[in-house]
């Protein structure tokens, strides 16, 4: 190779090494660092927050994910539940329209049991007829002497859960049962499915009714006795009724056939009811209360400072009540632009912030809100308020109400952690 | 053609390399930057003994003087070099490129010759990593610190020398210092869970003037004396229009002796006095020599030198100390009107408990249409 072919290759080889770079390298202070160096500061802005309120009425019992049920010290909450009109008559000779008139045998009713706590011990579930007609309107008090006298049937769900699974080896389905009949399953989820199976008498099916029935549920244990169930807002989660029933056909000969109901609605009732607004920042409930907290960003953390952590710290006025070890989630979401109690709110939850409220305790509340003031301190233009709520909203009974700022030693504030802007162009 | 794109491929090696972007050394981290090297491949291979005589080299105005023609030259190289920083937690491994300077100039009339460029000035490129524990909310939080800084402080040069006599050349030029440096201070946090990484960014402008005079002397036909005196003002860094820093630079002098042994031997050595005390808390006035040798034909050269001396910035209250051999060859193509030149150096630096080595690979390109 000639000399010129050599350079011309070396000089290739420089080229492409020379387009990459690495410059970073251990240091060691002070003698081998910069002058400034990177620090880091905590603070608590215990005024930032003001013009807080809380509004309710945004979401009734009927309208939440789940339906509690529980009977703590303290606390009575029940579910109650209407399933869809039934036929009464089939058409037994398609197309001819004449129909025939059903005669129910027996049913099934199914509830779906989303959450408990599976430290309960001796949990009965026990199922009630109510009157027809429950609505949102329906209060505890109005539905007490049904609960008291019209019992249909009950299941210790914990001895049920206690008894050996059988599996069905054709389908690989497992099951747990006993002798009343009372079927359980355990869904992937790790919620409960519960069968109640109704004789003719139990499932009293009313022709003048269209075989509408209602249902109330309450539960007793020895202790930890709360439970929620599937509501209709969880699709595939509500109670449902599968009616068997037979007809005659054209010859007169009986016909078996099955035909299920779904809830028409669904709701719980509770007692003490929640008492209304005062001066705190009320969270949850039914109706659900949400509140409004207005947050002023001071100047340093918009100029002079990176923000790398922000909670929002809140003080509960007391221990909210309810079963021991049971535990709700209060979530801090942004709004969009602050109308007040109907302010939109903002939908990335990479903004939210989220805690998790133990039921009877009194510890103080914080939220991690790193992202959303981070973003609030690079926007002068962002709206600094952000809405407390429950999550899911009015599918308990539980309210945690929170100092204001019109409790100056327990006002709700603002902790953060931010660097200090570096001190660029000194050596 | 064959030499069209051997040319073509050696200006690509040049252009390609980032321009201005490297760390030259530690040392500079805490003063203003690691000072640039004001010197050709040709001079840079011999140490720097024959920057004061190479008109390429923008050291010595009035060497300009010796350009017959328009002419350019440039000159880039990448450097490896490696830090072993006791206390450290290990070694570093780093790499650079730079294209440090660049010289165009041709006579302006018989006697006079105006010639213009640009060379570092400081080199302002680091990068440090830190980890330590910092106590945030009464817990201990794992941190790792980054800092650092893209850029250079250019020296822009416009120079003037004429040849008063045949043995006699002055030269002056003006300087202004201009450049920027991006720089970014990264905090990053092992509990990503809680905390989220700070990073701070922003641009330094720097600014400033000097000037400088030096002058030639042919003592016999064989030996050429060059004396050389520059006087930089202040160093002023800017962010968004307001002034943060200001720096006295320094007064520099130097000279050197060169002396043609015979047709195909040339010998030369240069010392320097920079006076960079002032700049600011640990700095150092600094004292360089180099020695060098240029054997072989004007087309086909071989260059050796050395060179020592002390670096202007560095702890421990004693200037850090640097020593380098450095060796090169030149090839001289299209008839005399290209050259190409490369050189490689071997560099220590000792102080203060840190030792740098650096291997530098240089190519120069010089052109006279």
């Amino acid at each position: 190779m000639t000399l010129r072919g050599r350079s011309a290759r070396l000089a290739l080889l420089l080229a492409l090494g020379a387009c990459t770079e690495e410059v970073l390298a251990p240091g060691t202070c002070p003698n081998y660092c910069p002058g400034a160096t990177i620090e880091t500061a905590d603070t608590i802005l215990t005024d930032v927050i003001a013009r807080d309120s809380a509004f309710s009425g945004y979401l009734q019992a009927y309208q939440g994910e789940a339906i509690p049920v529980a009977e703590v010290p303290g606390v009575d909450s029940r579910a109650i539940f209407e399933i869809n009109a039934m036929l009464t008559r089939v058409a037994n000779h398609l197309p001819d329209t004449t129909t025939v008139p059903i005669t129910v045998d027996s049913a099934r009713l199914q509830l779906n049991i989303v959450r408990r706590d599976t430290n309960a011990t001796n949990l009965w579930i026990k199922l009630y007829r109510l009157p027809l007609g429950l609505d949102s309107t329906t209060t505890f008090a109005a539905l007490t002497p049904w609960f008291a006298d019209s019992i249909v049937d009950s299941v210790n769900l914990s001895a049920l859960l206690a008894l050996p699974e059988i599996t069905d080896s054709a389908t690989g389905d497992t099951i747990r049962t006993d002798s009343a009949g009372h079927v359980l399953q355990v869904a992937a989820d790790s919620s409960l499915i519960l069968f109640f199976d109704f004789d003719t008498a139990q499932a009293r099916f009313l022709v003048p009714e269209s075989g509408k029935v209602a249902y109330g549920v309450r539960v007793a244990g020895d202790s930890l006795a709360s439970i929620a169930l599937g509501s209709m807002e969880s699709p595939g989660r509500d109670a449902r009724v599968v009616w068997f029933f037979s007809y005659p056909d054209t010859l007169g000969v009986p016909r078996d056939s099955t035909a299920q109901r779904f809830s028409a609605f669904d709701s719980f009732v509770f007692t003490p009811a929640t008492p209304g607004l005062d001066s705190n920042l009320a969270v949850g409930g039914v109706p659900t209360a949400r509140s409004l907290l207005r947050v002023t960003i001071p100047e340093f953390l918009r100029d002079s400072a990176n923000v790398v952590r922000a909670t929002l710290m809140l003080v509960p006025t007391g221990p909210v009540p309810g079963a021991p070890g049971d535990s709700f989630q209060v979530v801090a979401r942004p709004v969009l632009t602050d109308l007040g109690a109907k302010s939109p709110l903002f939908v990335t939850s990479a903004f939210s912030g989220s805690a998790t409220v133990h039921l009877n305790s009194t510890a103080p509340v914080e939220m991690e809100l790193t992202n959303l003031v981070r973003a609030w301190a690079s926007d002068t233009s962002a709206t600094t308020t952000l809405v407390l709520g429950q999550v899911p909203e009015a599918a308990a009974y539980t309210q945690i109400r929170f100092y204001s700022s019109r409790a100056p030693a327990f006002r709700p504030a603002l902790r953060v952690t931010y660097v200090r802007r570096f001190a660029f162009g000194t050596p | 053609m064959m030499r069209a794109s051997f040319a073509g491929l050696t200006l690509l090696a040049l252009v390609a390399a980032p321009a201005l972007r490297a760390q030259d050394s530690q040392f500079g981290i805490q003063g203003l930057g690691t000072p640039g090297r004001w010197e050709s491949v040709r001079a840079r291979a011999t140490g720097g003994a024959f920057g004061p005589f190479d008109p390429f080299s923008p050291l010595l105005d009035a060497s300009v003087a010796d350009l017959r023609r328009v002419s350019a030259g440039v000159t880039g190289g990448t450097s490896w070099r490696s830090v072993d920083l006791a206390g450290a937690s290990g070694d570093a491994s780093l790499r650079g490129s730079r294209f440090p300077a660049l010289v165009i100039g041709g006579p302006v009339t018989g006697r006079i010759v105006l010639a213009g460029g640009f060379s570092t000035y400081l080199d302002k490129s680091f990068g440090v990593v830190l980890r330590d524990t910092i106590d945030l909310r009464g817990s201990p939080v794992p941190v790792t610190d980054e800092i650092t800084s893209d850029g250079a402080v250019t020296d822009l040069r416009l120079a003037l020398a004429a040849r008063l006599h045949d043995r006699v050349a002055v030269g002056v030029a003006v300087h202004g210092l201009t450049g920027s440096t991006r720089v970014q201070a990264a905090r990053r946090f092992d509990d990503t869970t809680y905390y989220k990484n700070s990073t701070a960014r922003d641009d330094i402008a720097y600014g400033g003037l000097g000037g400088s005079a030096s002058a030639l002397l042919d003592l016999t036909t064989d030996l050429r004396l060059g004396a050389w005196v520059r006087s930089d003002n202040r160093l002023r860094a800017d962010i968004r229009g307001r002034t943060v820093a200001t720096n006295d630079l320094p007064f520099s002098f130097g000279g050197g002796l060169r002396w043609r042994a015979g047709s195909e031997a040339v010998v030369a050595a240069a010392l320097a006095w920079r006076y960079w005390a002032g700049a600011g808390p640990n700095a150092y006035d600094t004292f360089t020599w180099s020695i060098g040798t240029e054997l072989g034909s004007l087309t086909s050269p071989f260059r050796f030198g050395v060179r020592g001396g002390q670096m202007p910035f560095g702890p421990g209250g004693k200037a850090p100390t640097e020593f380098a051999i450095a060796t090169g060859v030149g090839k001289q193509f299209s008839g005399g009107r290209g050259r190409l030149d490369f050189g490689l150096e071997r560099l220590e630096r000792k102080g203060g408990g840190l030792k740098e080595r650096v291997w530098t690979v240089l190519l120069g390109l010089t052109v006279r249409p």
